[in-house]
């Protein structure tokens, strides 16, 4: 009944979203074809190399380069000398005094590895050999290394500020002190959240080319958020932001860790600058990864809590400590994240928390996969089971008491939808067999643990707003292109933005190209963090296809004499709305866009900015998030009592995740972050002494690997968000949030050994036990 | 010195200092930039290539000593357009996420099921246990080796 023959373009994937098509990148993936930037290969490139302080706390003195510049080979050397010496920071919108850190700094060095100068050359034995001649005197300075030290009168100064603390963030709603007088256990804990390191397999690279004539700087970067880092290089080199352009290629992973700038991106551009406009390549060894790139807070976070007989949770107060290094980074709406991340979890009227980011002289703490949550999902939801366990409560029963609902408002003004978290514990609970599990397998030393969490679909974080744009062009041979200016590292928006995009455009998916994440070419967006893509990104996406959907509309009713609002465009075909009646194929449809008659181009347009309301970091109010997601999650352990070694033998992630763009792709989110929870509670434990990292590589920070990952089931819960595009919510990060209190919890079920401070390792079993037994 | 190597069955005659890595050879100069590395030192499985049909860390493989066997990398798997199993497996199950450690992951699979294609889970995760995924939690991965398997096996 085709009008036209059938279309090279058409499918099985006609309606895609919903459809687990397969990664647009896949066989680029598979085949090596796929460039990142470690792979790029210019003529006459240079490699660039990083001058960094051995130091952790030291005054500069003079920089002598005077005999690296002699040596053959080496193309340029910049110092802070060279720089405008403007600082950077990526919380600037609501912490301004956060901001800095310097691209290369002048006067002090404040951690092992803070960059100092950058030597171009011909070759990476030249690049040594400059980094080697460069003379740096400094004066030593006494160094601050522990946060309970640095916050005392009298420790190291690490910035011109008053003290060592660089944001207090405090967190009030009623009066939980008057309260908590009215409760019938009052309970409190104190929890040691290690450091983890994202360390993505592909290391920090990029490379930087200055046009000396044009004065036009191109970088091609490795990063999360590429118009973010063209915003830093613009302001920090004083150029203008169409001056500078930033090319996402393939990212080969971020987990956070390259949502900013770095010292290395800003000297690609200016060693690139000096040598004449050649292009510049630096790239990060594993070692300098995990000693210099932004790593997870490590936080003490102490919490009390009071509740009545029946398990309603009356107050809450606590502090919370972050070890944020040499600089704030993404530091205070980490704190912020890892304090208010609660409110969307448990209904609570009267709070009061303090959070304190606290300046080291360790490496730098910045954004990481959970962005606060992870430490704080540990914290809080081995606190409940502690107060659950204290009232006699069943832990599942007792979270039902307290968690938020649908349609709600929290007491800090956020805004709760859709809200499936009682949905997903009591599915958790069901398929994972809780009731006839949990307290039930002590004999065995087998034990069952929950977790529940919730999380934000895109927050500000360095501008007044969070928008995302979308261009979907129609070529004349019914070919699309997407441009999306959202940064796919891995986690495959690319493939869920175009399915959105088509589907709206009501076409299939293999039409779609996407181009993503080029500041010159692509819109704005504010780059890959707080699981925001599928949700911001893809509102934009959606309103992109359904805007080149009604300018095709457009030209067909005219064509025909119809009205434009009785028309739609689905799955391949024009057709009337009212009984679904094909009019014509879409490529017919296109061939009229594109006739002598009308010669109309068809350039969908998207821009979306969620419905937020700003924070309020005096007081914790505002409503972050345009949409929220939650999960419930349930981990089983068995424990070798002999050995300490604790094995986890099946987790369930229950996820609102309203619903799923591409289930595959879903699955594989919630399987990686599973993964990486397990990492974080068992080993992941980047370890300093006197500011120096003891375990820089994947030999001494040991991550997931394959033997002993244990099977991880995802149990999709489909609220259907009206705000999100076909009603998705973003899930990058939320599965990882509660993963090591449910195997904590499980740990306690198990063998009532309760484990406060990360790592849980079988040393740690062992000693619990010992001292248990005498 | 004048080395030939043979990768992916096309002999390539290279004038070498000696001291290179097999990786450096086949990244900087055969431009055959799929075998990728994420620490150059064991570590990260990230690298591995297959030499005689064994899996090989190339960061820590002399070229020259490799001279007379018979290398292959992520670029010698497909024949023509058509995906080898494995690969074609690895995009099928939605094992790939950022694909960085992908070509690496894929040696060390085809290393295993052409010995054995039906391996059983054990055997698996020990076969890839040198192979680092930092996006996946790896179900998808040993997904694909098994679905792979079976259509080497046919």
């Amino acid at each position: 009944m085709a009008l036209t023959p059938k279309s090279k373009f058409v499918d099985q994937y006609v309606d895609p979203v919903g459809k687990s098509v397969p990664r647009i990148e896949g066989r680029g993936i598979v085949t090596g074809q796929l460039k990142y930037v470690f792979d790029v290969q210019m003529a006459n490139m240079l490699v660039g190399k990083m001058l960094r302080s051995p130091h952790a706390h030291a005054r500069i003195i003079s920089i002598d380069t005077s005999k690296a510049e002699a040596l053959p080979g080496v193309k340029s050397i910049v110092t802070a000398k060279d720089t405008h010496q403007i600082k950077f920071g990526s919380n600037e919108y609501f912490f301004p005094h956060t901001v800095d850190q310097m691209a290369l700094e002048a006067d002090k060095v404040r951690y092992i590895g803070d960059e100092v100068a950058a030597v171009a050359a011909i070759d990476e034995e030249t690049a040594d050999e400059a980094l080697r001649l460069i003379e740096v005197k400094y004066e030593v300075l006494p160094g601050v290394f522990e946060i309970e030290e640095a916050i005392k009168p009298g420790a190291p100064q690490i910035h011109e500020s008053l003290n060592n603390i660089a944001v207090i963030l405090p967190v009030n709603f009623g009066n939980p002190e008057r309260v908590m007088k009215e409760a019938d256990l009052v309970r409190e804990d104190k929890f040691w959240c290690p450091v983890a390191h994202p360390s993505p397999m592909e290391p920090h690279v990029c490379v930087g080319q200055w046009e000396t004539f044009t004065n036009k700087i191109t970088l091609w970067s490795s990063s999360q958020a590429p118009f973010k880092c063209r915003e830093a290089l613009a302001k920090t080199l004083k150029m203008d932001l169409n001056d500078v352009r930033v090319i996402k290629m393939a990212v080969g992973g971020g987990f956070g860790g390259k949502l900013e700038m770095l010292p290395m991106d800003f000297a690609a551009c200016l060693l690139s600058k000096k040598a004449g406009g050649l292009p510049v390549k630096i790239c990060l060894t594993r070692e300098e990864e995990f000693t210099t790139t932004r790593r997870k807070h490590g936080m003490i976070y102490k919490i009390k809590t009071g509740v009545k007989k029946d398990g309603t949770i009356l107050a809450i107060t606590g502090e919370v400590l972050a070890d944020g290094g040499a600089y704030c980074s993404y530091g205070p709406t980490v704190l912020a994240a890892a304090i208010m991340r609660i409110f969307m979890v448990y209904k609570i009227q009267h709070f009061r928390m303090s959070g304190y980011r606290v300046y080291t002289n360790n490496p730098i703490s910045g954004a990481m996969r959970g962005f606060g949550g992870v430490q704080s999902g540990f914290a809080i939801e081995s606190h409940m089971d502690l107060i659950a366990k204290d009232l006699g409560m069943d832990p599942m029963e007792f979270r039902l008491k307290n968690i938020t609902e649908p349609n709600m408002v929290t007491v800090n003004k956020m805004i709760l939808t859709t809200n499936g978290l009682r949905e997903c514990i009591e599915k958790a609970c069901a398929i994972s067999g809780w009731q006839e599990k949990r307290g039930k397998q002590k004999h065995l030393k087998r034990g069952i643990g929950i977790g529940i969490a919730a999380d934000v679909m895109g927050s500000k974080m360095y501008k007044s707003h969070e928008s995302a744009g979308a261009i979907v062009k129609v070529e004349e041979d019914g070919s699309v292109y997407l441009f999306t200016g959202a940064a796919d590292t891995g986690q495959g928006s690319n493939t869920a933005l175009s399915q959105i995009a088509a589907h709206a455009l009501g076409v299939s998916y293999s039409r779609i190209k996407c181009k993503a994440g080029d500041t010159e070419i692509t819109p704005f967006d504010t780059g890959s963090f707080a699981s925001r893509v599928t949700f911001i990104s893809g509102n934009a996406a959606l309103l992109g296809g359904r805007d080149a959907k009604m300018q095709i509309l457009e030209i067909v009713a005219k064509d025909n004499n119809l009205n434009i609002d009785d028309l739609d465009i689905k799955t391949e075909k024009v057709v009337f709305k009212k009984d679904g009646k094909l009019l014509m194929s879409f490529d017919r449809a296109l061939e009229l866009c594109y006739s002598f008659k009308y010669g109309k181009q068809i350039i969908g347009r998207g821009s979306y900015n969620p419905k937020t309301t700003p924070i309020d970091f005096r007081t914790g109010e505002g409503n972050v998030s345009g949409s929220y997601g939650f999960e419930a999650q349930i981990a089983e352990v068995e424990v070798d009592t002999d050995t300490g070694n604790v094995k986890v033998l099946e987790l369930w992630d229950a996820h609102d995740i309203g619903r799923a763009i591409n289930p595959q792709s879903v699955e594989a989110q919630i399987e990686g972050s599973l993964a990486m929870g397990i990492g974080y509670t068992f080993y992941e434990d980047l370890r300093f002494k006197n500011g120096r990292v003891l375990n820089p590589n994947f030999a001494g920070y040991r991550v997931p690997r394959s033997i002993g990952m244990p099977k991880m089931n995802s149990i999709l819960v489909e609220t259907d968000e009206l705000e999100g595009p076909f009603g998705a919510k973003g899930m990058g990060e939320a599965a990882l949030l509660p993963t090591a209190a449910a195997i904590a919890n499980a740990v306690e079920d198990a063998i009532g050994i309760r484990i406060k401070e990360l790592p849980i390792t079988p040393d740690k079993i062992i000693k619990a036990l010992k001292e248990r037994d005498t | 010195m004048d080395i030939k190597l043979t990768i992916n069955k096309k002999d390539r005659h290279l004038n070498l200092k000696g001291n290179e890595t097999l990786l450096e050879v086949l990244r900087d100069h055969l431009s055959l930039t799929g075998t990728k590395t994420a620490c150059q030192e064991t570590e990260c499985g990230t690298c591995t290539v297959m030499i005689n049909g064994k899996a090989v860390l190339s960061c820590i493989t002399l070229a020259a000593n490799a001279q007379g066997d018979e290398i292959t990398t992520i670029e010698g798997l497909a024949q023509g357009d058509v995906l080898h199993p494995v690969q074609q497996a690895y995009v099928d199950c939605g094992s790939v996420q950022c694909g960085f450690c992908i070509p690496g992951m894929i040696m060390s699979s085809v290393a295993l099921l052409e010995k054995n294609p039906e391996p059983t889970q054990e055997e698996i995760e020990y076969a890839l246990d040198g192979n680092i995924c930092r996006c996946a939690g790896y179900p998808k991965i040993f997904e694909a080796v098994r679905e792979a398997g079976k259509k080497m096996k046919k």
